[in-house]
């Protein structure tokens, strides 16, 4: 018959009081307990979709930028007029660029890099085309017009890659090759590291290798059917269009200066949802340390007054209690416990309701976090464009690594643990001043109150 | 019978109400012996309950000296207060007092336990000590569950739980009936005869206090008489006891 048991026994003895305090402390306290885990998992929600806006973002001034100042240089493509004749099909073709107008383009003033493309059209007797992609320039790795970027199986090429290629679905069907497959192409061998989905802008029947082995394997070594020229700002574009133009007037000159148009609304629109999201995070923040004050502040209070309420009703208890040689400190440590294993029963029993309503609770006490979102995809033509809905929960978002999962909250061991323990120290906090009301009763008062 | 358990020297108790103050006990002096069991009289309001409060540690006193086995309470802090009340002090009151939620076994052991005493120790001598007052068999009994007069014995059992060198027994009998007053007398006498237990007793009811060796009364703060009222012998003391009751 220790001080449990008596703590324990001083419960049981007003049953309704005890029970109708303990559900109102385990209200508070499923509060306390499943709040934390909803506000972080809404907040790793919405910070997550924070930084897929803020990648969409960058990744949209870089290709921005760099489109601005891009400048397409080939010759003009027209029909073969080898298979004009006798064939259901018209083929196309294009001539190639020789390697002395790349080094004539790339010493051109205000010219800061040239990247050559190389593409091998299908022919009456071969259905794929044939890209050749210079891998070692980095800064065209999200390009989608140069690198695949729909990869669902295997990898992307890499710099250094060599007797490697990536097949997109229809190259793959129509070579009846699959991941890790050996395919020859024009006579060489090569190893499929990657299949491409079907994704605009390329176009399909696509095998994709490195510059140098589409160009060893088509016999055109240092040949390009196109350029990426860059000029090394905006307002060269124009004056670096008609230098090249001069280099050989058969030339099909483009620049790219249209995109800035588009850049601005898109960012301005990125930056708003970004800070809707943000104020999102936030709301959730301030709402959910407002409602577990409150539930902080209930359980104390509820302890607070319910064992002031009880130390005054066994005054009587005390004094004889104190009659008999109990110490101040003995008194303070049954009146603490009894606050303590309230709040504790409750715990356990918050915890059980909380396991159970944690969703339906969650979405009642706080916020919701920014469900749409914007991404950044391409049109037919290669234009970089702002797509509603592409970044959102649950869906795949365009700019592969950023995708955004939903996120579910729930009350982890941890959570128990330390659900558990808030219960002990708010217990402990509430009845402390009511036991110290207790151990400082003068006992020959107490004796005479009635 | 010759060292004393209890002196008190001119012993004052002063409440502080606003500008009046109340002295329920003024200059008092009283030599208890060991031993001895003692019935206090006195009108209402005459300082009875006071002065038992003072010497059961419960209460300060004002000025003066209270001596329990030579030990000067009146000047002792809280903190060794509390020990003197475990250790050398039994209460008994008029309304009993029990914990309602402990049965009578758990009442008594709860003395115990509050002096540290193990388990099984414990256990058995709440057993003998219930089984001393006649409650064999109730043990298991809670409060609410036990008559007027076997709460009080109860509580005779509580307060000797931890073998205390005064009884304090403020109206043991007040809120019995005649059947039962007799009966808690007559065990309080036993306890004296048969155990030596000093007993100091308040009550108002003169036959109660005849059956005791020595009779205080106070009036006005002050012991106003001080009687043996007979031979302190076991069977001295019986003879009276069935004398009373024939009356
Ligand atoms: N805490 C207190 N504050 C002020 N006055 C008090 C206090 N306790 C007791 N008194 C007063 O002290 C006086 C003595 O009271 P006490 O209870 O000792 O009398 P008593 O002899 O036990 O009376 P009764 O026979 O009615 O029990 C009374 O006048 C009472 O009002
Ligand atoms: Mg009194």
């Amino acid at each position: 018959m220790g001080i449990l048991t008596r703590a324990t026994r001083n419960l049981s003895r007003r049953k309704t009081r005890a029970l109708v305090v303990i559900i109102a402390l385990s209200l508070a306290l499923t509060m306390l307990i499943i709040l934390p885990p909803s506000i972080n998992a809404r907040q790793a929600l919405t910070q997550k979709a924070i930084n897929s806006l803020i990648a969409n973002a960058d990744f949209l001034k870089t290709t921005v930028t760099l489109s601005a100042t891009e400048i397409q240089c080939d010759y003009t493509i027209s029909f073969d007029p080898n298979t004009m004749i006798g064939h259901g099909t018209i083929w196309l073709t294009q001539p190639l660029m020789n390697e002395s107008l790349f080094n004539n383009i790339t010493s051109l003033p205000d010219v800061t890099n040239v990247i050559p493309l190389f593409l091998e059209l299908s022919t009456a007797n071969r259905s794929y085309q044939i890209y050749g992609v210079p891998l070692e320039n980095a800064s065209f790795q999200m390009d989608p017009t140069i690198l695949p970027q729909n990869i669902t199986q295997g990898r992307n090429l890499q710099v250094g890659d060599s007797g490697v290629v990536i097949l997109d679905e229809h190259a793959a069907e129509n070579l009846s090759a699959s991941l890790g497959d050996t395919v020859t192409i024009l006579g060489r061998n090569f190893t499929v590291v990657g299949i491409e989905g079907l994704e605009l802008p390329r176009g399909a029947n696509g095998v994709t290798m490195s510059l140098a082995d589409a160009q060893a394997i088509t016999n055109s070594t240092g040949q390009a059917w196109a350029y990426k020229v860059f000029a090394d700002n905006i307002d060269n574009v124009n004056t670096v269009v008609s230098r090249i133009r001069s280099l050989d007037p058969k030339l099909e000159v483009s620049a790219g200066l249209s995109q800035l148009n588009t850049a601005q609304p898109l960012e301005s629109q990125i930056n708003v949802l970004t800070q809707a999201a943000q104020n999102n995070l936030n709301q959730i923040q301030g709402t959910g340390l407002i409602e577990i004050s409150i539930a902080v502040i209930a359980d104390t209070a509820i302890i607070l007054f319910i064992m002031l309420y009880s130390v005054r009703e066994r005054t009587k208890e005390i004094g004889t209690l104190k009659a008999m040689g109990a110490s101040n400190a003995k008194i303070l440590g049954q009146f603490m416990l009894e606050g303590v294993l309230l709040s504790v029963i409750a715990a356990v029993i918050a915890i059980a309701v909380g396991v159970f309503v944690l969703p339906t609770l969650a979405s009642v006490l706080l916020p919701m976090p920014v469900q749409t979102g914007v991404g950044i995809g391409w049109d037919p033509n290669g234009t970089v464009v702002l797509q509603p809905g592409m970044v959102s929960f649950g869906k795949t978002p365009v700019i592969p690594g950023h995708e955004t999962n939903f996120i579910a909250a729930s009350v982890t061991p941890e959570i128990m643990l330390l659900g558990l323990g808030a219960a002990i120290l708010l217990g402990a906090l509430g009845s402390l001043y009511p036991a110290l009301k207790a151990a400082r009763t003068r006992p020959a008062e107490a004796m005479r109150y009635e | 019978m010759n060292d004393s358990v209890l002196k008190i020297e001119n012993l004052t108790k002063t409440y502080k109400l606003g500008k009046r103050d109340v002295q329920p006990l003024t200059n008092l002096n009283l030599e208890v012996k060991k031993g001895e069991f003692t019935a206090i009289m006195g009108p209402s309001g005459s300082g009875k309950t006071t002065l038992l409060n003072i010497i059961g540690c419960i209460d300060k006193a004002t000025s003066g000296s209270v001596l329990i086995d030579n030990v000067d309470i009146a000047h002792l802090p809280e903190s060794q207060l509390y020990k003197i009340r475990r250790d050398k002090i039994g209460f008994i009151f008029q309304n009993f007092n029990l914990l309602p939620y402990l049965n009578a076994r758990e009442n008594v052991e709860l003395a115990m336990e509050l002096a540290g005493k193990f388990k099984g120790q414990r256990k058995q001598r709440a057993k003998d000590l219930l089984n001393t007052v006649g409650l064999s068999g109730r043990e298991q009994h809670r409060p609410q569950r036990l008559s007027q007069g076997e709460q009080q014995r109860v509580a005779i059992a509580r307060a000797l739980a931890n073998d205390p060198a005064i009884i304090l027994a403020d109206e043991p009998t007040g809120n019995l009936d005649v059947n039962n007053k007799q009966e808690i007398v007559k065990l309080l006498l036993d306890l004296n005869q048969k155990q030596g237990t000093t007993i100091i007793m308040v009550t108002h009811d003169e036959q109660v206090a005849a059956q005791t060796q020595r009779m205080l009364t106070l009036n006005n703060g002050k012991i106003l008489k001080d009687k043996q009222t007979q031979k302190s012998t076991l069977s001295g003391n019986q003879s009276k006891a069935e004398e009373t009751q024939e009356e």
